[in-house]
């Protein structure tokens, strides 16, 4: 079931296009990325998807809503981490989660509260919730803002830089929240982010944008071996001899073989010809110690793909 | 429009409004420089309002007073007709400035400081319709200027009465005059505030920038002031029933440019 789709999504402002022609779809309870230099259109897509603007043309639909005639479900539906943490810096942390859970239907107070306290431990702010957000640090008002974003149980979550000034533990812990959010709770999740670790960990697919348009959407495997050009595999032997370098050129689906750091790089036509390979090794007497994909990581394919815009 | 809404809206506004020394402040002063400082002096000083200077004002305002009130003071020594007109009649325009100066700058700290803040993006994004979004700011913006305008006429009637009772033998405060002005006028008067405000907010950045802005609003009560004291006008019930409709019209107009303008896309590209 679609959790989000995009049809011809359009945004211009006074002429000058920001977001041209997207159209993706986000299946419930996957993590889809969006990927994009500063400036790409990540932002504004995600502000149509949250009906905060109006499309210029196009349509989307959010949780089965369209975000043209039915901004307040769509709104209802979702819950966001904008790219400013936009707390209220002179209420208090908790006060802060009061009101935002109260305007999103969390009416009854005994679950408010659970809800408040569940989320403020496990972010291990609870100890500081009577605290003005405006004494937290960046990190904390992260978390805070995270926070309200998760106070509603919302099904589809848009989370603009959710790591960002984060220390690597609280990074790993929103990580961690963001896997079990979408693996056991079934929420989906709309990811931009400038940290392509965060998206190889997480992301079922990605969508770069470069100047307001798609390039390209793929699991970032996919990515990767598209941006690698061809299956090409590292084979690691007890001995790199000449007759087993042969014994690989000349197994079905080798396009070609290279010494490299101690290993074989065979580049074959498809992964499926990797069995082969390993077979005509072995039947040549050599020891095979391990066989990896040789892929360039998700960045390299990344700059590779906007670079060639 | 869900009215439970608006009120959490106008209820996180107003936590939010209490807790900043910057909008307080110029609640607190100026009522309390209009309520207890002013008539204090005009009341227990009444030769200071026998000089020259403020004889010309008696020329200019004496003759326009209503019969009954002209034959009450002809009856009273010159320094007390004097401390009756400044604190009946010469300082009524100043309670108008309360209502307007109090609603202006919660507006501006409510509509453009939530942009400067980059508080308001979330706020936008949650399940609020516009509607309740602008009647929420509007509220907290209408309701403190309402209770400061009450609590300072009652504070100044009360001050007033306390001072002048022993010489007057009679109570200066409420009259009819006071009550449709604080009643009628002051609360159209500061809807004209906040109307005037949410559109100046929704084209600058700032808090400061529509702070000053609305400040401009104060010209046409400082208007009236000098006009009472030039014997152009002169504040009775009649007169402030009619400045109460044609405000009312004024904040009708304001209002209806202030809807168009609040606009979350409008909102939002002004925050950045």
């Amino acid at each position: 079931m679609e959790s989000i789709a995009a049809e011809g999504l359009t945004k211009r402002f006074n002429g000058l296009t920001a977001v041209d022609d997207l159209s993706f779809k986000v299946e419930q309870g996957e993590i889809f990325g969006l990927l994009g230099p500063n400036g790409a259109g990540k932002t504004t897509t995600i502000r149509m998807l949250a009906c905060l603007i109006q499309p210029s043309e196009g349509e989307a639909y959010v949780g089965g809503f369209s975000v043209r005639d039915d901004a307040l479900r769509v709104r209802e539906t979702i819950g966001i981490l904008t790219e400013n943490p936009s707390l209220y810096e002179r209420l208090s942390a908790h006060e802060n989660l009061e009101f935002f859970a109260k305007a999103y239907g969390v009416d009854d107070p005994t679950t408010r509260s659970e809800r408040i306290r569940e989320l403020m431990e496990f972010f291990d702010l609870w100890d500081r919730r009577g605290d003005r957000a405006g004494t937290f640090s960046k990190g904390m008002k992260q978390k805070l803002a995270l926070t309200r974003a998760l106070v509603h149980q919302p099904r589809i979550l848009y989370l603009d830089e959710p790591t960002s000034g984060l220390d690597p533990k609280s990074a790993k812990d929103i990580r961690d929240l963001m896997e079990r959010l979408s693996q056991r709770e079934g929420q989906t999740i709309l990811l931009s982010t400038h940290r392509l670790e965060d998206a190889e960990r997480l992301c079922d697919r990605v969508m770069i944008i470069n100047r307001g348009a798609s390039v390209s959407v793929a699991s970032p495997r996919e990515l990767r071996r598209r941006a690698t050009g061809a299956h090409v595999v590292r084979v690691g032997l007890q001995d790199l001899t000449e007759p087993l370098s042969r014994a690989a050129e000349a197994a079905e689906g080798v396009k070609a073989v290279e010494v490299k750091g101690g290993a074989f790089s065979v580049t074959l036509a498809d992964e499926d010809y990797t069995p082969g390979l390993v077979r005509s090794l072995v039947d040549a007497g050599g020891s095979v110690m391990y066989v990896v994909p040789e892929e360039v990581s998700l960045e390299e394919a990344y700059l590779k793909v906007i670079g060639g815009e | 429009m869900r009215w439970s809404r608006a009120l959490l809206v106008f209820r996180k506004d107003l936590s939010e409004v209490v807790r900043n020394w910057e909008v307080m402040a110029p609640m607190i002063i100026l009522p309390v420089i209009l309520t207890v400082f002013i008539p204090a002096v005009v009341a227990l000083v009444p030769d200071s309002m026998s000089g020259s200077g403020n004889g010309n004002l008696m020329d200019t305002i004496f003759p326009n007073l209503p019969e009954a009130v002209r034959e009450m003071l002809s009856s009273l020594p010159e320094g007390l007709q004097m401390t009756y007109i400044m604190l009946v009649y010469f300082f009524a325009p100043f309670f108008l400035i309360i209502p307007l100066m109090v609603s202006g700058v919660i507006a501006s700290d409510s509509f453009a400081g939530e942009k400067e803040r980059k508080t308001i993006e979330a706020l936008l994004a949650a399940p609020f319709t516009d509607s309740e979004l602008l009647m929420g700011k509007i509220l907290v913006a209408f309701a403190p200027a309402i209770g400061a305008t009450l609590i300072s006429f009652t504070l100044y009637t009360v001050m007033v009465d306390a001072l002048t009772v022993g010489r007057f033998g009679f109570l200066l405060l409420p009259n009819l005059t006071w009550l449709v002005m604080i009643l009628c006028l002051a609360p159209a008067a500061s809807l004209m505030g906040i109307g005037a405000t949410v559109i100046i907010s929704s084209r600058v950045r700032g808090f400061r920038e529509a702070q000053q802005l609305s400040a401009l609003m104060v010209v046409p009560v400082m208007a009236l002031l000098f006009g009472q004291a030039a014997g152009y006008i002169i504040m009775g019930p009649v007169t402030l029933a009619v400045l109460t409709v044609l405000v009312l019209v004024v904040d009708a107009a304001l209002f209806g440019v202030g809807v168009s303008v609040f606009n979350r896309e409008r909102i939002l590209s002004q925050s950045h």
